[in-house]
C-alpha cells in the first residue's frame, strides 16, 4: 500500500539530547497509525519535523512522495500538543482563518465549519471567544480546524487530552469515519489502551528510537497467544506465585498473566478456581500496555514510578 | 498570496475592532493639541493683568512707566501670541505699572511694597506681582543695576518687559543729556520690525516659519506615537502565538516570510487607517482654522498641510517598517512580553535619538548634524521629515534617505525573517547574541 508519510534514518538534536535518534517508519494510506511512546519519548518532536516546524539535522521525510515539497503543506491537517489557537479570536473566525492559511477559501469552508460545529455541539458559542471555552471544548474546535481544510493527513498530537469519556467516544468515531473516507491519520498518544482501540499500525518509541513498528495485530501476534486475561472477585494476589508464570500484572479485580512457552493456561483456571471467584477467563495476545512494558524494560520503571500500581491506563 | 492576505486581514481586524484603537484615533490629536496649546493659554491668562510697582530712585522715569503701563507687549515671533493670531494681542500680557517716585532710602521706601508682594491674602487690586528698584544713579552709575523683585524667579517674561523699558528710558536720558533734542530721541530709539521670510527652492517666498515649527513637533509625534503602537502589537502578537502555540499551525501552514509579511502588513494597514483618521480630522480642523483665520485676517495654516501629506505618508512606512522589524525580532527571541520589552527597550532608545535633538534639529536643518542623522537610515524618518517640514532640503537628499532606508529595511527584513524563523519556536531561555548570530548564519 502507498505511504503517505515516510521518515528514513530521522535525527534530531536539542543542546545535548538527542530527541529523536535515527527513526524510520511509514505511515499507509487510509490507515490510522499510532506513535506511542512514554512523556519525552520524542513523540511531539517527530511529528513537529513531519509538519516542517523543524527540520531534521540528518535523514529525510517523504510526504506524499516527495520530499522537500512545500505545497504538501496544504495536504496536512495539524493538532498540536496543547492548545493552538488564538485566545482572544471568536471560534467560527478562528476556524475559517485557518482553513484560509491552508489555502482554503473562507466561503467554501464555512458550510463544512457549520456542520462541524453543530455535530461537536458547539454551533451556540460560535461568536464566543476561545477562552471562554473549557479544555475540552477547546480541543474540539481544534480538532475542526485540523479537519476543516479538507487533508489527506491528520496529524494529531495528543487528540484525547483534556477530553471526559462521552467526548473521547465521539473523537474516536469521528477519526474511524475520516479514515474509511480515505484519510490518513497520524496520532501519537501515551495511553496504550486508546492506541489499541483505534491504530491499524503502531510505532513505538522510546528514547528517541523506534522500538517496535508494524501493524497492531501482527505485533501483537508475534509476542504470541499465551497471556490469560483474568477477571475475578477475591484476593488475587497469590496469581503472581503460581507456577509458569512470566509476568504477572495484577490489580483489585483483574489480572493480565504472562505464561512460559511450555505452560497450561488450563493449569492456571485449575489453580485459581478454589481461591477466588473467576469471571472472565481468555486466552489471548498480550495487551499493548505489556508489550510496552516488556520492550522498554518498564517493568522496573513502572514499579520504581508507581509501587503496587497497574492501572487499566499506565500513563506510561 | 492568499495565506498573507489571510493573515493580513485577521491582524488588521484584531487592531481594528479594539476599542483603544478608536480612542486612541480620536484623542490623541486633541490630546497633542493641546499639550502645545495648552501651556501658551495658561501662559496667556497668568501674564495678563499684572500688578508692579515701580520705586524710581531718579524720580525721571514716570513718562515710559505711565506710557507702558496697561499695555501689552509689541509683538515677537515665536511668541505664543503668533499661534491665537492678532486680535487679542493688545490686551494679552499686559502689566499695570504704579510709579513711585522715591527721594529718600530706597530700602526703606521699598518695606510697605514688599508687604503686598509677599501677602499671599491681600486683597485684590492691593497684591502685587512685582517691585522694581530703581537706584538713583541709575543714568550715571556703570555698576549700578536695577531689580525686580517677584514670587517666582522664573517670570522672565515681565523681566525682560521691564529692562525694555527701563533701558530705552535711560538711554533717552544719556542722548538727551548728551546734547541730543528730546523731540529727536524717539525717531532714534524707534525699533525695527524683523520679519521672518522663508525663501522656497522656487524663489517663492513664504511666511509662517515659526508655526511648522509647532507643527513639526505635532507631526513628529503623529509620526512617531502609531510607529511605536504597531511596532509593540506586533510583537506582543508574536509572543502571545508563541505561548498559544498558534505559531506551529502558522508555520506548518506558510513560510515564516509570508507569516512576517503579513503581520507587519496588517498592522501598517491598521496604522494607515489610524493616520487616515487623523488627516480627515486635520483637514476639517484646519478648514475650520482656515475660516476661522482668514476672518482674523491671518492665513499662516493654509501654508503647510497638503505639502506635509505626502511625506508624513513615505516617512510613515519606511519609520513603521524599522520598527516593526525590530520588535518582530524582539518577539521572536523571548518568552513573554515582560522580557520582550526589556529586550527592545535600549534598542527604542536608541531610534528615538532624533526625536531628543529635535529641538536642534528643527531651529538648524541644513547644520551637518541634522543632514548626517537624516542620511543615517534608521534616523531617517524622524529627521528628515522634520527637515522637509521647517526648510527645503536638497531633493537628492531626500531621495538618497529613502533609498538608504528602503534597502536598510530590505536587509533587516532578511535578518528578522531569519531570527523569526529559529526564535519563534525556542521556547527556551533568551538567546545570547552569539547566538542570534549563529541563527543569522544557519537558518
Amino acid at each position: 500500500m502507498d505511504a503517505v508519510v515516510t521518515l528514513r534514518n530521522v535525527t534530531k538534536s536539542f543542546a545535548s539530547v538527542r530527541a529523536v535518534d535515527d527513526v524510520s517508519f511509514a505511515v499507509r494510506k487510509g490507515t490510522i497509525t499510532g506513535l506511542l511512546g512514554r512523556n519525552g519519548a520524542g513523540k511531539t518532536t517527530t511529528l513537529r519535523m513531519i509538519n516542517r516546524v523543524f527540520l531534521p539535522d540528518s535523514g529525510t521525510i517523504e510526504l506524499f512522495g516527495s520530499v522537500n515539497d512545500a505545497s504538501a503543506r496544504d495536504r496536512i491537517g495539524y493538532l498540536p500538543e496543547e492548545r493552538g489557537l488564538y485566545r482572544k479570536m471568536k471560534i467560527l473566525e478562528q476556524l475559517l482563518f485557518f482553513a484560509e492559511i491552508k489555502a482554503r477559501r473562507p466561503a467554501d469552508a464555512r458550510a463544512e465549519a457549520e456542520s462541524w460545529l453543530k455535530r461537536l455541539e458547539l454551533w451556540d458559542k460560535r461568536d464566543a471567544k476561545l477562552e471562554e471555552l473549557s479544555k475540552g471544548n477547546q480541543q474540539k474546535v481544534q480538532l475542526i480546524g485540523a479537519m476543516l481544510h479538507g487533508p489527506e493527513l491528520l496529524i494529531l498530537d495528543e487528540p484525547m487530552s483534556g477530553l471526559d469519556p462521552v467526548n473521547v467516544v465521539l473523537i474516536r468515531r469521528i477519526l474511524r469515519e475520516q479514515r474509511d473516507a480515505g484519510r490518513t491519520i497520524l496520532l501519537s498518544t501515551h495511553m496504550m489502551g486508546e492506541a489499541e482501540k483505534m491504530a491499524d499500525d503502531i510505532v513505538l518509541i522510546h528514547e528517541g528510537k523506534v522500538v517496535l513498528y508494524g501493524e497492531l495485530a501482527g505485533v501483537r501476534a508475534s509476542f504470541g497467544r499465551n497471556t490469560v486475561h483474568l477477571a475475578f472477585d477475591g484476593d488475587g494476589a497469590f496469581l503472581e506465585k503460581l507456577p509458569g508464570i512470566t509476568h504477572a500484572s495484577i490489580t483489585n479485580n483483574a489480572a493480565e498473566l504472562r505464561l512460559d512457552a511450555g505452560a497450561d493456561p488450563q493449569g492456571i483456571l485449575e489453580a485459581a478456581t478454589p481461591r477466588i471467584r473467576i469471571r472472565r477467563f481468555e486466552v489471548a495476545a498480550p495487551s499493548l500496555e505489556e508489550i510496552f512494558l516488556d520492550r522498554v524494560g518498564g517493568d522496573t520503571l513502572a514499579a520504581r514510578l508507581a509501587p503496587d500500581e497497574g492501572e487499566e491506563e499506565v500513563p506510561l | 498570496m492568499r495565506k498573507v492576505f489571510a493573515v493580513i486581514k485577521r491582524e488588521y481586524l484584531q487592531v481594528v475592532r479594539k476599542k483603544s484603537f478608536w480612542i486612541l484615533s480620536i484623542l490623541m490629536p486633541v490630546f497633542l493639541l493641546g499639550l502645545m496649546l495648552g501651556p501658551a493659554l495658561l501662559m496667556r491668562r497668568g501674564l495678563s493683568g499684572k500688578r508692579v510697582v515701580v520705586l524710581d530712585g531718579t524720580g525721571r522715569l514716570r513718562a515710559a512707566f505711565e506710557t507702558a503701563s496697561g499695555t501689552g507687549l509689541t509683538p515677537k515671533m515665536g511668541d505664543s501670541q503668533a499661534v491665537f493670531g492678532s486680535r487679542s494681542r493688545r490686551n494679552a500680557l499686559s502689566i499695570d505699572f504704579e510709579y513711585v517716585p522715591v527721594d529718600g532710602d530706597l530700602t526703606e521706601a521699598r518695606a510697605p511694597h514688599f508687604e503686598r508682594l509677599s501677602k499671599r491674602r491681600a486683597p485684590k487690586g492691593e497684591r502685587l506681582d512685582g517691585v522694581v528698584l530703581i537706584p538713583r544713579d541709575a543714568f550715571e552709575g556703570a555698576e549700578s543695576k536695577v531689580t525686580l523683585y517677584t514670587r517666582s524667579a522664573a517670570d522672565f517674561v515681565t523681566q525682560e518687559r521691564i529692562a525694555r523699558i527701563v533701558n530705552q528710558a535711560v538711554t533717552k536720558e544719556r542722548l538727551v543729556a548728551r546734547g541730543i533734542a528730546a523731540a529727536d530721541t524717539e525717531a532714534l530709539l524707534a525699533r525695527v520690525p524683523v520679519d521672518s521670510v522663508q525663501v522656497t527652492r522656487g524663489g517663492r517666498e513664504r511666511k509662517g516659519g515659526e508655526l511648522n515649527f509647532l507643527a513639526a513637533f505635532v507631526f513628529g509625534a503623529l509620526l512617531l506615537i502609531p510607529m511605536f503602537a504597531y511596532g509593540q502589537e506586533i510583537m506582543r502578537g508574536i509572543v502571545q502565538e508563541k505561548t498559544d502555540r498558534v505559531v506551529e499551525i502558522l508555520i506548518s501552514s506558510m513560510s515564516p516570510m509570508e507569516l512576517l509579511s503579513g503581520k507587519i502588513l496588517g498592522l501598517a494597514a491598521a496604522g494607515l487607517t489610524q493616520v487616515a483618521i487623523w488627516l480627515v480630522m486635520g483637514g476639517a480642523a484646519a478648514t475650520f482654522a482656515g475660516t476661522a483665520a482668514a476672518a482674523a485676517g491671518a492665513s499662516q495654516l493654509g501654508s503647510l498641510d497638503a505639502r506635509i501629506v505626502p511625506y508624513f505618508l513615505i516617512f510613515y512606512v519606511l519609520g513603521y517598517l524599522t520598527y516593526a522589524s525590530v520588535y518582530a525580532i524582539g518577539g521572536s527571541v523571548t518568552n513573554s512580553e515582560k522580557e520582550a520589552q526589556q529586550f527592545v527597550a535600549p534598542i527604542m532608545f536608541f531610534l528615538l535619538i532624533p526625536w531628543f535633538l529635535a529641538t536642534v534639529i528643527l531651529q538648524s536643518p541644513e547644520s551637518p548634524m541634522a543632514v548626517t542623522l537624516s542620511l543615517i537610515p534608521i534616523f531617517t524618518p524622524v529627521t528628515m521629515f522634520m527637515r522637509v517640514i521647517v526648510s527645503e532640503p536638497p531633493l537628492w537628499e531626500v531621495a538618497l534617505s529613502i533609498v538608504l532606508s528602503i534597502a536598510t529595511i530590505y536587509g533587516m527584513f532578511w535578518m528578522t525573517a531569519k531570527i523569526f524563523r529559529t526564535g519563534i519556536l525556542s521556547y527556551g531561555k533568551r538567546p545570547t547574541i552569539p547566538e542570534l548570530w549563529r541563527w543569522l548564519r544557519v537558518a
